[in-house]
């Protein structure tokens, strides 16, 4: 099995932050075991705070105004969704730095239902004026993106994906702010983020059988986004279709729209979350639940493809 | 009541009747203590508001902000065009403190709740960094309704955030919503220090703050602090409609009257 994500977070904890003093970690009782090699080299540096979102998002701010860099780590949906008016006012309005580092992001807990999805954490960091968002699907996404943008005086906001999409990429293709162009195509543009990127990938291989050519983006960093890798490929394909786990109301499709003002006559579809998601079950079936599996992308490439026509 | 604080009031209810916004009743039941703290405990540096070694001030409930801007005018730290302007487009000064522009204002407050888990956090930062700087938060006791009260309460006590002291302004303003009066206890269970002091007598503070070490591996520590909402004008004392209202022409003659 391949290395989680959230292990590479705390492998990164103890590598960086056991030489940088100004780290303070802070967890809501979340990967407290993982964290311990830091958590025993550097006692008075992390803290398990329990289950208090409020508090542990005001006390970065505190850590913050005197000089320490917090790194806060807990469950996406009680950190950003409970505590969105501490994150807003602390360092959205009084500019203080903080690394915010959830998981369980949008349906990562697919057996433990609503309480546990979040779809709208992406959307409600955008609004920070000083926020930074990346989705980094994969181990060295994280290591690279961390590293080169954990010292920010900024929201630095990571959701880590619970499954990783599967690709490896080199230390060189990875930059904060852009996106990646995964594969060059004629005939859709495919807008892709987090663990989405596995299913898009999986359609391509069908499609490529028959004769469909995709040109697919992935983006590890939401903000800022990279507008002009979408405008550059959507004007040479007329047709976009965007795959995210975030809410339909407010994620990347809105980012490829503002990409691709000023371009005529392009067809466009998004997949994303429409509401909640009701029920139970794997990652998988919940994609199916949500629209957001291989046959739905599948499906929703051939309407598009059918009005380009 | 001396004549300072007399002079403190009028100010207060000057640029609030000037600007027509503001908190009188808040800011005369915490007027006294704020200027205690800066004439008594906390060090500061006039020309440098960031100065390493200050000690940290947070006004938990930020409604009551004109108290504290009078005695940061008082001692030199804001300057009268600050807050001649309060309140206005061309000011630095409004109706909730705003830490981005104001010197000596370490927490943006206005939302109860939060400058305490923020006060918490500055003292467990001075810890890690093992500095000996007070930190000293001033919060209502309405404001103890809030949840994230207890949750950084249960914090500073369990790290041993001796650095940190609380002190409440218990005017009442719960007891006529949902009651607590039991503070004392509720803090002592929490593992705090708790002290009770009158909150308009410069005496009762000092004998109490006495007693507060600020060792930065201790007990925190709580001022129960006992006021009077309103305190100095008698018919803006209490709860109810003086809560955010702006005295008529005739009422600012009376106010002024026994602020004479």
């Amino acid at each position: 099995m391949s290395k989680k994500i959230r292990q590479e977070f705390a492998d990164q904890m103890l590598k960086l932050g056991s030489k940088d003093k100004s780290m303070v970690v802070l967890v809501g009782d979340i990967s407290h075991g993982i964290l311990q090699p830091f958590a025993k080299k550097n006692k008075d540096r992390y803290y398990n705070v329990g289950i208090c979102e409020q508090s542990i998002v005001n006390m970065a701010a505190g850590l913050s105004k005197v000089g320490l860099n917090p790194i806060v780590h807990t469950i996406a949906p009680f950190i950003t969704e409970r505590a969105y008016e501490q994150i807003k006012l602390d360092f959205g309005y009084q500019k203080q730095n903080i690394n915010l580092i959830t998981v369980g992001g949008s349906f990562d807990y697919s057996k433990l239902g609503c309480s546990h999805h979040c779809y709208t954490d992406v959307s409600l960091i955008s609004h920070l004026k000083n926020s930074n968002i990346v989705i980094p699907g994969s181990t060295k996404e994280f290591e690279v993106l961390f590293k080169k943008i954990y010292k920010k005086k900024s929201i630095n906001y990571f959701r880590l994906p619970e499954y990783p999409h599967g690709v490896t990429f080199s230390e060189k293709e990875i930059v904060f702010g852009r996106g990646i162009k995964i594969k060059k195509g004629s005939d859709v543009t495919i807008a892709v983020t987090g663990t989405m990127l596995k299913n898009v990938l999986e359609a391509d291989g069908i499609l490529k059988k028959k004769g469909i050519s995709l040109e697919i983006l992935y983006f590890h960093t939401i903000k800022p986004f990279d507008y002009n890798l979408v405008k550059k490929s959507v004007s040479k394909t007329k047709c976009l279709l965007s795959v995210e786990e975030l809410s339909s109301h407010d994620g990347i499709y809105n980012q490829c729209l503002k990409s691709i003002v000023g371009i005529n006559n392009v067809k466009n579809h998004q997949l994303a979350v429409h509401d909640f998601i009701h029920g139970y079950g794997s990652y998988d079936e919940i994609c199916k639940t949500a629209g957001l599996s291989v046959n739905d992308i599948l499906k929703n490439i051939k309407k598009l493809l059918n009005k380009k026509k | 009541m001396g004549a300072v604080n007399k002079d403190l009031r009028k100010r207060i209810a000057k640029i609030i009747i000037k600007a027509r916004e503001g908190h009188i009743p808040s800011s005369f039941s915490i007027v006294d203590i704020i200027n205690f703290l800066y004439k008594n405990i906390l060090s500061f540096q006039k020309k440098n508001p960031n100065w390493e070694k200050r000690d940290y001030f947070v006004l938990s409930k930020g409604h009551g902000c004109a108290a504290l801007y009078v005695v940061l005018e008082k001692f030199g730290l804001l300057k009268k065009k600050d807050l001649d302007n309060y309140s206005t487009s061309n000011g630095i000064l409004g109706g909730h403190p705003d830490s981005t522009k104001v010197p000596f204002v370490e927490a943006s407050t206005g939302s109860l709740g939060h400058g305490f888990p923020t006060a918490t956090g500055i003292a467990l930062g001075l810890k890690i960094k093992n500095k000996k700087n007070k930190v000293i938060v001033l919060l209502g006791d309405g404001e103890c309704h809030e949840g994230s009260i207890w949750e950084s309460a249960n914090i500073a006590n369990n790290l041993k955030l001796g650095n940190i002291c609380a002190v409440i302004d218990w005017n009442g303003s719960a007891a006529q919503l949902m009651p607590q009066d039991d503070l004392a206890n509720k803090w002592k269970a929490f593992g705090w220090n708790v002290f009770i002091a009158n909150g308009h007598d410069d005496n009762s503070l000092k004998k109490i703050f006495k007693k507060i070490n600020f060792k930065i591996n201790g007990k925190p520590s709580v001022i129960l602090a006992k006021t009077t909402k309103g305190k100095g004008v008698s018919f803006i004392e209490g709860h109810g409609k003086w809560h955010h209202k702006i005295p008529n022409i005739e009422e600012q003659n009376y106010l002024f009257e026994e602020l004479k």
